[in-house]
């Protein structure tokens, strides 16, 4: 599915369930993610990882609720299964679409300025090299005798120094290899936009509207 | 062909009130290479920004055959001039070569059909075909500027600026370049300005030189060029009382099996090695051969072959806080060692933890004095010139005495009479407090007082040099 309709879609969905409490659509959203993510392949550990963590939070929310609070049994059934919902569909567009497809589906389909395109796949490069930034700025500190802990402000302050820095650098390379803000460019690969996604977008929206038709109360 | 000339630039840097350069005129020549030379912190990198337009320029001193570079139209602007950056991995937006490259020649408008093509061919021309589908950050950094001389080959660039482009690169891939580079200038008629403190290794491969000094730009004659490259001697590394280690030496880091690599490339065959207590060890070895590394493995910020230990327990079974308080880096980038934002906050943390009692605060300001950072105690760190941002980081890490202080390039940037002093401060605290320094500097003049051992990198190996005692 074309990459930039994947998005709409997801986020379309999520917004609508936040704002509708129908289990049973959650449910068949976690079952049709599951089954799109072991199509795809997506590794056993993965989904493992995407299962327990939601799992944690999602019970540590239910139970607080029912510990305080006179929330429906119902109410806490949909709270439960949402959140899997968004790391499943999550899970499901994150793992199965390439940053750098993304970037030329958003400039190409979504029409979305290039700046922002390739700013969006720049700061998706940037992760290891924030990690690594961390590290460091980490043993700096511990060689002067302070432990820098995850919630330290220091850490954050010279993160987004170093972050602002290679902001600059970005832009310099991006310039130098001949980007220019607001100039056409040409597409060595086209992302297709076929009627077969326009088919899968709209049905599948169609068919999330019946569900949450038929569920409500 | 391209000739750049530059009229009557002045430029200062945003919220400073000396300019870098300052009414500063000349030409570089269409056709030749020249090698722009100067003292680090002169202006170089800045010129070439301004040149390849990085750096915003308003009143169009710099033309190309006549040209401003904003009268060019956008999408050609890569076509008449590029740069290749000081820092290899910092020049690419994608992942991959192949998306590099296609992104920069999407950028130019090259008609979908020819992007293939062309990137092939400026692939073959470097000679790094095989790297087309490899990804950019697992590359070394000798690959990296190849790929980034690929990418101006490809965009067809006919003015190419290089800014320190072998600084972290091992001598067999600088050949390659240069050679690369000069085929480029004779053969195609690039414009080739490339910036180096350093002149050695040149006289061969480049037309004229032109000196940056003062602010100003003087472009020598053939001949004169020849002339400064004969008058000038690559600094020589003279050390009268080193010695090879002897069984009374306490080791204090020792590595058994260790090895070190860079993505794919050894940089280390796996050897055992030896660090001695209260003693100073200079390293030396090509760039890019690996000597940083080394150090990251030895402050665990780095992966590593073998073992290692300190004081015979594997470092890697010691306590994290308590192992760095024993060995500290000095990092070779001074930003990446502050934690604070003024120079007193920045000493205070150090008074805080380090060695309070030889480091008083009286000889903290004494300190300052001689290092003329005395009377900056609200200055922001990062307003600092790059040589008193060193010698403050020198300062700090010093005042922590750790038992071992590894020095990654402790004089980079420094005037000579700094390095003068930070010397005689170097030994001074080593004698009085014992301390075990490891340090690595292509600064070679003025170490001969300090240093007790020499450890050479050479063919992925360190050998201990010097007579036996």
């Amino acid at each position: 599915m074309n990459p930039s309709l994947k998005l709409a879609l997801i986020t379309l969905i999520a917004l609508e369930v936040s704002f509708v409490q129908v289990w049973t659509v959650n449910v068949v959203l976690i079952v049709v993610s599951l089954l799109l993510m072991l199509i795809n392949r997506v590794p056993w550990r993965r989904l493992l990882l995407l299962t327990i963590v939601p799992l944690f939070f999602a019970s540590a929310l239910v139970w607080s609720l029912m510990l305080r609070g006179d929330a429906s049994t119902h109410f806490l059934i949909v709270i439960f299964t949402r959140m899997f919902v968004y790391v499943y569909m999550g899970g499901w567009f994150t793992l199965t679409t390439k940053p750098l497809w993304l970037t030329r589906s958003l400039e190409q389909n979504a029409k979305l300025p290039s700046k922002f395109a390739y700013g969006f796949l720049a700061a998706f490069n940037l992760m290891p090299k924030i990690q690594a930034e961390v590290s460091t700025v980490r043993a700096a500190a511990l060689m002067r005798g302070e432990v820098l802990h995850v919630w330290s402000p220091r850490l954050y302050f010279k993160v987004i120094l170093a972050a602002m820095n290679w902001s600059d650098q970005l832009a310099a390379a991006m310039t130098s290899h001949g980007f220019v803000e607001g100039a056409p460019r040409t597409h060595s690969l086209t992302v297709p936009l076929v009627a077969r996604d326009w088919w899968l977008f709209g049905g599948s929206l169609v068919l999330a509207q019946v569900g949450l038709f038929i569920g409500l109360p | 062909m391209a000739t750049v000339t530059v009229q009557s630039l002045t430029y200062t840097y945003p919220k400073q009130d000396q300019p870098v350069l300052n009414h500063l005129s000349g030409t570089f020549p269409a056709g030749k290479f020249s090698l722009l030379t100067g003292v680090s912190g002169g202006g170089k990198s800045t010129l070439l920004k301004l040149i390849a337009g990085l750096l915003p320029n308003a009143d169009d001193a710099i033309t190309f055959d006549g040209h401003p570079l904003s009268s060019v139209a956008p999408t050609q602007r890569a076509a008449t001039v590029a740069m290749l950056f000081q820092e290899p991995s910092t020049q690419f937006t994608m992942d991959t070569v192949q998306n590099e490259l296609r992104f920069a020649l999407e950028n130019q408008q090259v008609p979908v059909e020819q992007i293939a093509q062309r990137s092939a061919t400026a692939l073959a021309f470097v000679g790094i075909s095989d790297l087309k589908f490899r990804k950019l950050m697992q590359l070394s950094g000798g690959e990296q500027q190849k790929v980034a001389l690929a990418i101006i080959v490809a965009m067809n660039s006919d003015v190419i600026l290089l800014d320190e482009p072998f600084a972290s690169i091992d001598p067999p891939t600088r050949l390659v370049l240069l050679e690369k580079l000069v085929a480029l200038c004779t053969d195609h008629g690039k414009t080739i300005v490339l910036a180096d403190h350093d002149l050695s290794g040149y006289q061969q491969w480049v037309d004229h030189l032109a000196v940056l000094a003062d602010g100003q730009l003087n472009l020598l004659s053939a001949a004169e060029t020849q002339q400064r490259f004969a008058a000038f001697t690559p600094q020589r590394l003279r050390l009268s009382h080193v010695q090879l280690p002897t069984d009374q030496l306490t080791t204090c880091l020792h590595g058994t099996q260790l090895g070190l690599a860079h993505g794919d490339r050894q940089l280390l065959t796996p050897q055992d090695l030896s660090f001695y207590a209260h003693r100073t060890t200079l390293i030396t070895g090509p760039n890019g051969s690996g000597k940083s590394t080394l150090f990251k493995a030895l402050v665990r910020l780095g992966h590593y072959q073998g073992h290692i230990a300190y004081r015979d327990t594997d470092i890697k079974k010691l306590r994290k806080r308590h192992y760095a308080r024993q060995v500290g880096l000095m990092f070779q980038s001074a930003t990446a060692q502050f934690l604070n934002v003024t120079v007193a906050e920045e000493l205070a943390l150090s008074q805080k933890y380090g060695n309070s009692t030889y480091f008083t605060p009286e000889r903290v300001q004494s300190l300052l004095r001689e290092l003329n950072l005395d009377g900056r105690d609200d200055q922001v760190l990062y307003s600092l010139s790059s040589g008193q941002q060193k010698k403050l980081q020198l300062l700090c890490m010093l005042m922590m005495t750790p038992e071992v202080l590894l020095l990654d390039e402790p004089l980079k940037g420094l005037d000579y009479a700094s390095i003068q002093t930070v010397m005689t401060i170097l030994t001074t605290v080593q004698r009085e407090l014992n301390l075990t320094l490891i340090l690595i500097s292509h600064q070679l003049s003025g170490l001969d007082g300090l240093v007790d051992l020499h450890l050479q990198l050479a063919d992925q190996h360190l050998t201990y040099q010097g007579v036996s005692a």
